[in-house]
């Protein structure tokens, strides 16, 4: 099999990789990098110093890249979710209607039902979730 | 073959282009953040 042949079959693989590395990298930084602010803020109230604001400001926010599932996140993210979720299933359904006769089509099909399922667990959780 | 590639999967270079952006946005949220734990570490080490 040449790198052209791997290439064709296996194209669409990129994104669900890049994915769980960008996911991995995040968690990893944002777990290392939680504790270091903490240490820092513990630091400053054992000698008796105001931290300062933007110490603090880091502690209370969340970073986007942060993949960790136990990180609290602001109401109005599951609409922006749901927003993202349904054009991506969008644009994704668009692109299987184009290439619908391809050998390829099944993968947009596959995103498509995937994202329009993670819109519908978004738009779940903002009809439903904690007020 | 590289151009019968290209022709059909010269649309690529908009998603690899969105996950290069990604991957910047990462690094400098990361490297701005690293600043502000450094500069927060030599204010207290100072005082």
């Amino acid at each position: 099999m040449t790198f052209e042949e791997f290439f064709h079959d296996y194209w669409w693989l990129m994104f669900p990789v890049f994915g769980m590395i960008i996911a991995l990298i995040g968690m990893f930084q944002a777990e290392g990098r939680n504790r270091k602010v903490m240490d820092l803020i513990k630091a400053y109230v054992d000698q008796g110093k105001e931290p300062p604001p933007e110490l603090l400001k880091l502690a209370g926010e969340n970073s986007d890249y942060d993949m960790s599932f136990q990180s609290p996140k602001p109401r109005h993210s599951s609409a922006w979710s749901f927003v993202v979720f349904l054009a991506l299933a969008a644009g994704f359904s668009v692109g299987y209607w184009f290439v619908r006769t391809e050998d390829y089509a099944f993968a947009f099909a596959i995103v498509a039902v995937t994202m329009g399922v993670m819109a519908l667990g978004a738009l779940l959780l903002l009809l439903l979730g904690r007020k | 073959m590289t151009e019968e590639l290209f022709r059909d999967f010269w649309w690529l270079m908009f998603p690899v282009f969105g996950m290069v952006m990604a991957l910047i946005g990462l690094l400098q949220d990361g490297a701005s953040r690293d600043h502000i734990i450094e500069n927060a570490r030599h204010e207290l080490e100072r005082k």
